[in-house]
C-alpha cells in the first residue's frame, strides 16, 4: 500500500466521536437500507494497485460484492493520483468513482477539500462495530496499524523500547528512515521531546540532533528500506507495524517493539466521493467491508489489525496482528487539521534540513 | 500549373502543429497560468496574477542550489556520455563487417527497449552495499568495507550516463557514417598526427552529431526523474522529482508549475545559448 498521511486530533476525534455516536444511536439503523435484491449494476472502486488490490479482491470483493451481482470496475492508482482525480472531478456533474479507498489522513484532507460525501449512518449498520477511537464521519475504517520500532535482532539484542533509541549514538550510520514517513518521524521526535501531536515545534531541533548524532540513511520507499535491512546497511528504524509483520513473514531479519511513547496510528478504509453513480451498491460495499469475516480476512491478508470490535480473527492471529489493550490505550492520533495546515511547511523543512 | 500541385510546406506541417498545439502548447499555457495563482490548503489554489511563486524559488538558496545541482549533473553526464560515445560511435561507423555492425548497434539500443525503472532496478543491484560492484572490489582486495555508491551523486551520474549514452552513440554514429574516410586519410597522408586530424578535420565535420547528441542527452538528464529518485535516494535532490513532490504530495500546484517553468526555461535557454555559441565557433550546423 502506498504511503499516506496520518491521523486525528485527540480533541476533534473525541468531538467527532460524540457527533457520530449520537447520530448512530438516534437512527433506526436498518430502516433506510435498500432491499438487498435491488442492489446491482456497476460499481467503480478507486484503490491502490498491486498486491493490495489483489488481496481486497480475493478476501472481500469477489466472494461478497461480485457474488451479489455487482459488477466491479477498478480504477487503480497510487494515492497522489487518486486524490488528484477526485479533486479534478470535483466540478463535473457526475463523478467516475463510486467508492475510494483512502487512509484516515487522506480522507480528512479530501473531505476538507469538499470532495467526499458525509456518510449516511442509517445505511451502514456495521458502522457501530468500528472501534470507537477509529470512527470518522467520512471514512469507513476497516484496518489500522501504527508506527513502531523496527530492528534487526541479530545486531540489536536488546529490543528498543522508545523512539529515542533512534537517537542512540551507538547506532550511528545504522539508523534507516523512510523519506515518505517524514511526518511520523516529526511526531516521534515531538513525543519524545515534550511536544504533542498537535504541537510539533520541539521536533525540529530534535531531528537536527538526530541527524548530527547518527547520520540516518534515508530511503525512498518501504521496499528500499527493507532492502537496507536485508543487506544490513541499517539495523534500526520506525515503520508501520503491518509492514514489519509482513517482512517477518517474508523472512527478513527484523522484529518490532512497541515504543513507550505509544505508536502513531494510521488507519485505512473507504469513502464516498460526491456525485458517485451507484449509491446503493456503494453503501452495500462499505457496510460489507465491516463484516466480521471480511475484517478478519483483510487483516490476515495485509497484517494490519482489524478496525472493528467484532472481527472473526482467530486468537492466534489476533495475538500476532492486534495491539494489546495497554498498547492501544497509549496510541497517538494525529491532529488532522493541524497536520493539513502545516504539512507543506513540514515537507519543505524536511527537504531542506534532513535531505540536504 | 505544376507548382500548384506540389504540397505546400505549411499544409504538410499542419497535422503535427495541430497535435503540438493541443497536446503541448495549450497545457503549457494552462500550467503557466497556474504558476501565477496562489496556493491554498483548502481549495488547491486561488486565482491570482502574482509572480510570488517565482520569487519564492529564486529567493531561496535551497531551490537555487537544487537547480544548480541539476544543471551540473546534466552537463557532467552529457560530457561523460560524449567522451565515451565518440570512440564507440567511431568504431561502429568504421566497422566494415555488416553483421557484427548490426549486432553492435542493436546492443547499443537494447537499453532503450526496456523500461526506465527496470534499468534503474538493475543499477540498484549493481551499486548497492552488497551489490556486484562492491562484491568485486572486496573480492579483489581493493576495498575492505563496502563503498557507499548507491544513493550518492556518483551513482546518479553513472546511471544517467548509462541511460543517455545510447542516444549519444546513435546521434554521433549517424553523422560519422556520412563522413567519408578519405578526409581522414588525406589529413594523415599529409602528415597530420591522428590527434591533430581528429581535432582539425573530424571534429568540425562531426559537430552536427555532437550538437544533436549533446542536446538530446542534456534535455534527458535535466528532466530525469526515476534515476535521481531511485538511484540518488531522498538525499540527492534534483528538479524533476521536486516538481513531482510539490504537485502530488504537497498539492502546491502553483509552486510546482512555476518550478516546471523554471526547469523548462533554463533547459531552453541553455540550448539556445549553446546553439549560438557553436554556430559562431563552427559555422552553421
Amino acid at each position: 500500500m502506498a504511503d499516506t498521511r496520518a491521523e486525528a486530533p485527540t480533541l476533534s476525534r473525541r468531538r467527532l466521536l460524540e457527533i457520530t455516536g449520537a447520530a448512530a444511536a438516534a437512527l433506526p439503523v436498518y430502516g433506510a437500507i435498500p432491499a438487498r435484491a435491488d442492489i446491482g449494476g456497476e460499481l467503480t472502486i478507486a484503490n491502490w494497485g498491486g498486491d493490495w488490490n489483489d488481496r481486497c479482491v480475493q478476501v472481500f470483493e469477489a466472494p461478497v460484492i461480485e457474488k451479489k451481482g455487482i459488477k466491479l470496475v477498478h480504477d487503480l492508482q497510487p494515492v497522489p493520483e487518486r486524490k488528484a482525480k477526485l479533486l479534478a472531478e470535483q466540478h463535473l456533474p457526475r463523478g467516475t468513482i463510486d467508492v475510494v479507498h483512502l487512509s484516515d489522513a487522506d480522507a480528512y484532507e479530501m473531505n476538507e477539500r469538499g470532495v467526499l460525501e458525509p456518510l449516511d449512518l442509517s445505511r451502514l449498520p456495521n458502522y457501530q462495530n468500528i472501534r470507537s477511537n477509529l470512527r470518522l464521519p467520512h471514512l469507513v475504517t476497516w484496518i489500522f496499524g501504527g508506527i513502531v520500532m523496527m530492528y534487526n535482532p541479530n545486531k540489536i539484542t536488546e529490543p528498543p523500547t522508545s523512539f529515542t533509541d533512534l537517537w542512540n549514538p551507538k547506532y550511528a550510520g545504522r539508523v534507516g528512515l523512510m523519506d515518505q514517513l517524514y511526518f511520523n518521524y516529526i511526531y516521534a521526535a515531538s513525543l519524545t521531546n515534550g511536544g504533542t501531536m498537535g504541537d510539533v515545534q520541539k521536533a525540529f531541533p530534535a531531528l537536527l540532533e538526530l541527524k548530527k548524532a547518527v547520520q540516518p540513511r534515508l530511503y525512498a520507499s518501504h521496499q528500499t528500506l527493507a532492502a537496507g535491512f536485508a543487506n544490513e546497511e541499517v539495523w534500526i528504524s520506525a515503520e508501520y507495524s503491518a509492514r514489519i509483520i509482513q517482512w517477518i513473514k517474508e523472512g527478513l531479519p527484523v522484529q518490532w517493539s512497541y515504543p513507550k511513547e505509544g505508536a502513531v496510528v494510521v488507519s485505512f478504509g473507504a469513502s464516498l466521493p460526491k456525485r458517485g453513480k451507484n449509491r446503493d451498491a456503494a453503501y452495500f460495499y462499505l457496510n460489507e467491508m465491516l463484516s466480521p469475516q471480511v475484517t478478519a480476512g483483510i487483516a490476515e491478508a495485509t497484517s494490519y489489525a482489524p478496525g472493528t470490535t467484532n472481527s472473526a480473527l482467530s486468537p492466534d492471529l489476533r495475538a500476532r496482528l492486534d495491539f494489546t489493550p495497554e498498547q492501544s490505550a497509549k496510541m497517538n492520533f494525529a491532529d488532522y487539521a493541524y497536520a493539513a495546515k502545516n504539512d507543506s511547511s513540514w515537507v519543505e523543512w524536511w527537504n531542506k534540513n534532513m535531505k540536504g | 500549373m505544376r507548382h500548384d500541385a506540389e504540397p505546400r510546406p505549411f499544409s504538410l506541417l499542419s497535422p503535427a502543429l495541430l497535435v503540438i498545439t493541443i497536446g503541448l502548447l495549450l497545457p503549457m499555457a494552462m500550467m503557466f497560468r497556474f504558476s501565477l495563482n496562489r496556493y491554498s490548503a483548502n481549495e488547491l489554489m486561488t486565482q491570482a496574477l502574482t509572480f510570488s511563486n517565482y520569487a519564492r524559488f529564486f529567493g531561496d538558496a535551497f531551490y537555487l542550489g537544487i537547480l544548480g545541482k541539476t544543471i551540473a549533473v546534466a552537463l557532467a553526464s552529457t560530457f561523460v556520455a560524449l567522451v565515451l560515445g565518440v570512440p564507440a560511435a567511431y568504431f561502429l561507423a568504421r566497422l566494415s563487417a555488416p553483421r557484427l555492425k548490426s549486432a553492435l548497434i542493436l546492443m547499443t539500443v537494447i537499453p532503450l527497449l526496456m523500461g526506465n525503472s527496470v534499468r534503474t532496478a538493475g543499477w540498484m543491484v549493481l551499486l548497492g552495499d552488497r551489490g556486484l560492484c562492491n562484491a568485486i572490489l572486496i573480492f579483489l582486495g581493493i576495498s575492505d568495507e563496502p563503498l557507499r555508491i548507491l544513493y550518492t551523486g556518483k551513482a546518479v551520474l553513472i546511471a544517467l550516463v548509462g541511460a543517455i549514452l545510447p542516444y549519444m552513440i546513435i546521434s554521433l554514429q549517424s553523422v560519422l557514417e556520412g563522413i567519408e574516410r578519405v578526409y581522414e586519410e588525406a589529413a594523415l597522408t599529409l602528415g597530420a598526427h591522428p590527434a591533430t586530424m581528429f581535432r582539425r578535420v573530424l571534429l568540425p565535420m562531426l559537430m552536427p552529431g555532437i550538437f544533436s547528441g549533446s542536446l538530446l542527452c542534456f534535455i534527458l538528464a535535466m528532466n530525469a526523474y526515476a534515476t535521481p529518485l531511485l538511484i540518488g535516494g531522498p538525499t540527492f535532490q534534483m528538479m524533476a522529482p521536486l516538481v513531482y513532490q510539490q504537485l502530488t504530495k504537497v498539492f502546491d500546484w502553483p509552486f510546482a508549475s512555476s518550478m516546471a517553468f523554471v526547469l523548462m526555461s533554463v533547459t531552453l535557454a541553455s540550448l539556445v545559448l549553446s546553439s549560438v555559441f557553436i554556430q559562431r565557433r563552427y559555422g552553421r550546423l
